[in-house]
């Protein structure tokens, strides 16, 4: 039976790791290498690296560090952060990466998106969308520009346009710790059939056996929880195990 | 030796063989797949265009020579176990490598999310040196699936909907669908009994 998986996520700022609150606030949580070292060793599922500010801050990313962080796991790794082109990913597969994110270049040209799947296959093409819910109470991709697409439409075009995975944000829950944002997690399913790995909220294991209890969600990506409580990936899996969910322990 | 054909992943599979203290080169040279004492071949990506990048490499004759022909030790991963088979649907029908008759098909499963992703139980149907538990957790990504005509030369299954091709075992052949490289302990666990096996 295929398992549910928890994912740590290493959100990085070009020189070391930080976490966010609200995609605002980046906090210093340490290095990288060392992260993806102590995560190899817990045998975590998978694990994601994104650097959240290179397409803001128009810089690639740093493939030294990139590599080094890559070379500590024996398991997947996800990396994202400015990847816009056929070369950026083709280097990053080179170095063993997994499955690269892609999420600035899938909203300027969602053709990039088909263009990448075909040519390295869906499995290794994710696209991360940020959401967040509007005052109409619609939920909206999050972009610093205005007028986004409402989250179903992107959900729908990615899914056409060949995506293998989605990393699917609650911006409103990034960092909060508060718990998932269910409703949103609901409308992605409903909108495609890819994977979807939940992100923005988990702050202790009731909030994860409350997010698979009311969803058919098969992953989860966390940071906070990892780095500010002393719950491991082990802690969430023991919990959705005993909720009857298939876990590897 | 590992074969590099522009498949994709070549790096996670040398760091894993680097881990567990085994010797190896990444090439695509046909004196180098001569004097190899084992061949692994990687791959990421469409069937038809893993074809067209070995033939286009010349390495086709001589790779049915050596394992073939010779017999010399052979791990195929993912699209590496894909090409054995005689025809290939990705993205258009095309011939594969044949060495293990059967058809690499688009999984459908209309309730399930495809690809196929993530870990899941690979259950051993027979015995075998390489895969040593009955059921063991390892690392899948794929979309399309191996349908092998002899159930005999099935080493292992996978249930995701419907019960898929895990691992392949013919003689000097071991060929997995999910990722062992990627699959932390069961995974390298499985490396090293191969390299045992065929030492």
């Amino acid at each position: 039976m295929l398992k549910v998986r928890i994912i740590p996520v290493l959100t990085f700022n070009g020189f070391g790791l930080v976490k966010t609150k609200q995609f605002q606030q980046p906090r210093m949580v340490g290095n990288p290498v060392q992260a993806a070292r102590v995560y190899n060793s817990r045998g975590v599922d998978e694990l994601l690296f994104l650097d959240i500010f290179a397409s803001k801050q128009q810089r690639k990313l740093n493939m030294k560090i990139v590599s080094d962080v890559i070379r500590e796991c024996f398991m997947p790794v996800g990396i994202g952060g400015g990847i816009d082109s056929i070369e950026d990913i083709q280097a990053l597969l080179k170095i063993g990466a997994d499955k690269v994110v892609i999420k600035t270049a899938a909203l300027n040209d969602p053709d990039f998106v088909r263009k990448a799947a075909d040519f390295f296959g869906a499995q290794c093409i994710s696209v991360a969308v940020d959401a967040y819910l509007d005052d109409a109470g619609i939920y909206r991709v999050y972009t610093t520009e205005k007028g986004s697409l409402p989250v179903d439409e992107f959900i729908q075009s990615m899914a056409e346009k060949g995506a293998g995975e989605l990393i699917l944000t609650s911006v409103d829950r990034d960092g909060m710790m508060q718990g998932f944002d269910v409703d949103l997690v609901k409308l992605a399913e409903k909108n495609c059939q890819l994977p979807i790995v939940v992100s923005g909220g988990g702050g202790e294991p009731a909030h994860f056996t409350e997010l698979f209890s009311q969803t058919n969600c098969g992953a989860v990506a966390a940071a906070s929880i990892f780095h500010f409580t002393q719950f491991t990936p082990l802690d969430i899996k023991r919990e959705l195990g005993a909720i009857g969910k298939p876990v590897r322990l | 030796m590992v074969i590099d054909y522009g498949m994709g992943n070549v790096a996670s599979v040398q760091k894993a063989l680097r881990f567990l203290n085994i010797d190896s080169v990444v090439s695509n040279d046909i004196m180098a797949i001569q004097n190899a004492s084992s061949l692994i071949l990687p791959g990421v990506g469409a069937f038809a265009q893993g074809m067209l990048n070995l033939r286009e490499s010349g390495l086709i004759e001589v790779l049915h020579q050596e394992v073939m022909d010779y017999k010399k030790p052979f791990l195929g991963i993912c699209l590496g176990m894909q090409l054995l088979a005689t025809t290939g649907t990705e993205p258009h029908t095309c011939e594969g490598l044949g060495w293990i008759e059967g058809t690499v098909r688009k999984m459908e499963e209309p309730t399930l999310a495809i690809p196929h992703l993530g870990w899941n139980t690979v259950e051993r149907t027979r015995e075998s040196d390489i895969i040593q538990h009955d059921q063991v957790d390892c690392y899948f990504i794929h979309s399309y699936h191996f349908d092998v005509t002899d159930p005999k030369v099935v080493l292992a299954t996978v249930d995701y909907g419907s019960t898929y091709v895990a691992a392949i075992e013919q003689d000097n052949i071991f060929a997995a669908q999910f990722h062992p490289e990627k699959s932390q302990d069961a995974g390298l666990a499985m490396l090293t009994q191969f390299f045992k096996k065929h030492a």
